[in-house]
């Protein structure tokens, strides 16, 4: 029940997906940093071939799921409306937003309104030809009287319109550059104007739904006139619900299924010698596990006190023994090094006990007891960390007690209440919405209490700047603030690990997702 | 003999009108607010209240009560309040479901133990009867899913006799769906098997204290002859009470095997159900349970009646 605890916090009101909650708990993982080539691909034949079968087993489903938009929160319905419908906005590998129903777009600077081009030619599954109608119907029923999880970042709209059969005009109440990024939110996915029967969704996707039995499994068929050349390869796609990770391990090794998402962290090494499976890894983009100092209660208004904390913690340590080595080691912000906006000048902070009690020292504490508050609501192995947290500050002579508290109730009791706890957070859309609710003043999840207006200057400056360089600029300053003065210990982001059968090809590692963007459906073929 | 039957059965659907008590107050005092669990923080008073009729919260809890328990007695459990689907159209293939595994599993294990339970007793004491006692031991004293994993880890992945995945679909055939449960099928005889074997066993030899089983022995039988026609039917009740647990357990406590093997049963929808508040779900899936488990034990009681002879033939 804690990600629903955690839901009822964050995901109601727009801001956390379960999706990110739960494929990052399911990879209790640790590594590296991250190598530049990781994003490149594996070096496969690129002529894609049609036919077979493709069966995918996959974690986060449940007999409750629909295919309205409007109830996604994991990744068996993100996967499977991605086969029948289409987004508004692709990523490419490395997170960039490319185009997809919405061809390309235009700000005007300061980038407050928008001009978007639908693309031409495209129809759906009962023959008509998507139009601007259709864009501004499916992004609509996430807007007004809703409970869609998508209402809360489309709230920044103030305008939106019809130019003509394919532009639309959308005007916000203060520039955002990010804006094609929030459009590419997985729950805005495009359906004929007017559409309502959920049961039977009509997309523009590569695949028809040919049946569905909630929490057990969906199958489709291939439409075949897709409108992306040499994608939707596969005859029929069948998608199983497998929430066990060792009945998914063993449906894939005995050949039941040609696909599985999130692997056990703990034996994908052993998975990994198998000469019939394709282990496919992406660094660090899952959950951020964090130790959270509230700045504004002693004794952590002291800034060498954070300091000596952030240099006291073996990061390294933590995630070979706690992840196995799948998992990254985090720069104390929440923004994770795959974002194209990730401070890679700055250098990662390492495990330093002589630095931490030289701080902690001038902190001027005396030999006083910080208490760490842990639990097992906060994520799986929030414990464990705080543990060996508390071994690795030992040798810098700073005692910290590791209080375990009852994981009922944890993000109602103790996140956001007690001076220093665990908590974690998931991926973001953009590096703007990762600082401005981790870190922005206005924030009610500013869970470190953090509030600074020269930041929050830095980051609306950074929002309505188009200019990459500029804005990648402002970030890097944004990030040195928050791990040089901030209250957030952030010590490993997760990996995401799927597993493949040797003949899936396109089981390429994405910065967004696992499963290649939760796409490999209509991205994979057989060799 | 007939009237103690009649108010076994009058019992058991009292038992079953309270359970449907019980299950509708443990809903209701559920913490939250429904509608409001539901829509999340976002919503506005209005779209809580709206949302709120919508699913006749705004109702006193006796009438909401009534009406729910004289719909399911016409056999309409009401909608799925996360995904709009017809209850009774989603739980009635899941329960066949549970059903198919639970009455495989029983005709396996059922014969089997108590033919071993009457074995075991004929030879107490020597190698047969340890043999069979430490077997039924081990498999009752390790986890279900260790048994379940050990059977994938040799069944399926290594030498792939079985099939991992046990979800069955309505278009298989009956021969496929034998060949596709068969693990599931496996594990459970062994957790049920134990109980029922030992408990056949033991009764058997408590009536072979008896004096009119020392009578028998006397006339000139053998050890079999006695325990298969005078100890055994004298036994029947407590045993069929313990296979009623058992299969009762088999439908309504599997959720993990169901998780293991992938099997579409009614105990993963129902935890699915408590996860995300789908009271109506919730509700259903705790009825049918609570009458699959009431409903056993009442004919297990039936039964019990029906074999003892001093009740068939009163005096």
């Amino acid at each position: 029940m804690e990600e629903y605890n955690k839901l009822k916090h964050m995901f109601d009101k727009g801001a956390l997906s379960r999706r990110d909650f739960m494929s990052g708990v399911a990879m209790i993982g640790a590594g590296m940093a991250v190598a530049p080539s990781l994003l490149s691909g594996t070096a496969q034949a690129a002529t894609p071939k049609v036919g077979g079968t493709f069966r995918i087993g996959m974690e986060g489903g449940s007999a409750t799921d629909s295919l309205d938009p409007r109830t996604y929160s994991d990744s068996v319905m993100i996967a499977a409306s991605l086969c029948v419908m289409n987004g508004l906005v692709e990523f490419d590998a490395s997170g960039k937003p490319t185009g997809e129903l919405l061809e390309s777009w235009e700000a005007k600077p300061g980038a407050k309104e928008w001009v978007f081009n639908v693309r031409k030619g495209v129809k759906f599954s009962n023959g008509k030809t998507l139009n601007a109608d259709d864009i501004l119907y499916s992004i609509a029923i996430h807007r007004g009287e809703t409970k869609s999880p998508a209402k809360g970042i489309l709230k920044q709209i103030t305008e939106i319109k019809k130019v003509n059969e394919n532009q639309i005009a959308v005007t916000l109440e203060a520039g955002n550059a990010d804006f094609p990024v929030i459009l590419g939110d997985y729950h805005i996915v495009v359906v004929p104007d007017g559409f309502t029967d959920w049961q039977k969704p009509i997309g523009t996707g590569g695949y028809t739904l040919e049946s569905f039995e909630p929490g057990v499994r969906l199958v489709f068929k291939r439409r075949g006139d897709y409108w992306k050349a040499g994608r939707a390869n596969f005859d029929m796609v069948e998608i199983r619900n497998i929430q066990d990770p060792a009945a998914r391990t063993a449906a894939l090794q005995s050949g039941q299924v040609d696909a599985i998402n999130r692997l056990d962290p703990r034996t994908v090494n052993l998975l990994m010698k198998d000469k019939k499976l394709n282990v496919v890894r992406t660094k660090g983009t899952g959950n951020r596990f964090c130790f959270v100092s509230r700045v504004t209660e002693k004794p952590f208004d002291n800034k060498d006190l954070r300091l000596a904390l952030k240099y006291g913690i073996d990061r390294e340590k933590i995630i070979q023994q706690v992840y196995n080595g799948f998992a990254t080691p985090g720069n104390d912000h929440t923004l994770d090094a795959l974002n194209p906006f990730y401070n890679t000048a700055m250098p990662q902070r390492k495990y330093d006990p002589d630095k931490a009690a030289f701080h902690f020292k001038k902190a001027g504490l005396g030999d006083a007891k910080i208490e760490l508050q842990a639990s097992e609501g906060a994520w799986g192995s929030a414990v464990d960390c705080a543990t060996l947290y508390q071994e690795s500050l030992k040798k810098a002579k700073i005692n910290l007690d590791v209080k375990k508290v009852s994981a009922d109730g944890y993000w109602d009791n103790v996140w956001l209440k007690v001076p220093f706890c665990a908590v974690y957070w998931g991926r973001r859309l953009s590096a703007d919405q990762t600082f401005t609710q981790v870190y922005g003043s206005g924030s009610d999840w500013n869970d470190s209490n953090w509030r600074v207006p020269e930041f929050d200057k830095l980051i609306g400056e950074a929002r309505a700047e188009l200019d990459d360089k500029k804005r990648k600029e402002l970030y890097f300053h944004a990030q040195e603030m928050i791990a040089e003065d901030g209250g957030m210990i952030c010590f490993a982001i997760t990996d995401y690990l799927d597993g493949y059968a040797k003949n899936v090809m396109g089981a390429d590692p994405h910065a967004r997702y696992d499963m290649n963007d939760d796409r490999i459906a209509e991205k994979g073929w057989f060799a | 003999m007939l009237k103690t039957i009649a108010v076994r059965i009058v019992l058991g659907i009292l038992t079953l009108w309270a359970v449907s008590v019980l299950i509708f107050a443990a809903t209701e005092v559920l913490p939250g607010d429904v509608a409001s669990a539901i829509l999340g923080q976002g919503a506005t008073p209005e779209t809580l209240a709206v949302f709120r009729h919508e699913l006749g919260l705004d109702r006193p809890a006796y009438v909401r009560y009534l009406e729910w328990f004289f719909n399911a007695l016409h056999g309409d459990l009401g909608i799925a309040m996360t995904n709009k689907r017809v209850i009774v159209e989603v739980i009635a293939p899941r329960f066949m479901n549970t059903l198919f595994l639970a009455g495989y599993a029983a005709l396996i294990a059922v014969p089997t133990s108590v033919v071993l339970g009457i074995i075991a007793a004929i030879n107490e004491g020597k190698f047969i009867d340890r043999f069979v006692n430490i077997i039924s031991l081990m498999t009752i004293s390790v986890p279900e899913f260790f048994i379940a994993y050990v059977l994938i880890l040799y069944l399926a992945v290594q030498f792939e006799i079985f099939p991992s995945l046990s979800t069955v679909f309505p278009e298989m055939g009956f021969v496929e769906k034998i060949y596709t449960t068969a693990l599931p099928a496996f594990t459970l005889t062994m957790l049920v098997m134990a109980h029922m074997l030992r408990m056949t066993r033991t009764s058997v030899l408590s009536i072979m204290s008896q004096p009119y089983i020392e009578m028998a022995f006397l006339k000139g039988l053998t050890r079999s002859q006695v325990i298969v026609r005078h100890a055994l039917p004298n036994a029947a009740a407590p045993i069929i009470s313990v296979i009623a647990l058992n299969l009762a357990y088999l439908i309504v406590g599997v959720v993990v095997i169901e998780v293991v093997f992938v099997y579409p049963g009614v105990g993963q929808f129902m935890v699915d159900g408590v996860t995300k508040r789908d009271l109506p779900v919730v509700q259903a899936c705790g009825l049918i349970f609570a009458g699959a488990f009431v409903g056993l034990n009442t004919i297990a009681d039936v039964l019990a009646i029906m074999v003892n002879p001093r009740l068939r033939h009163p005096r």
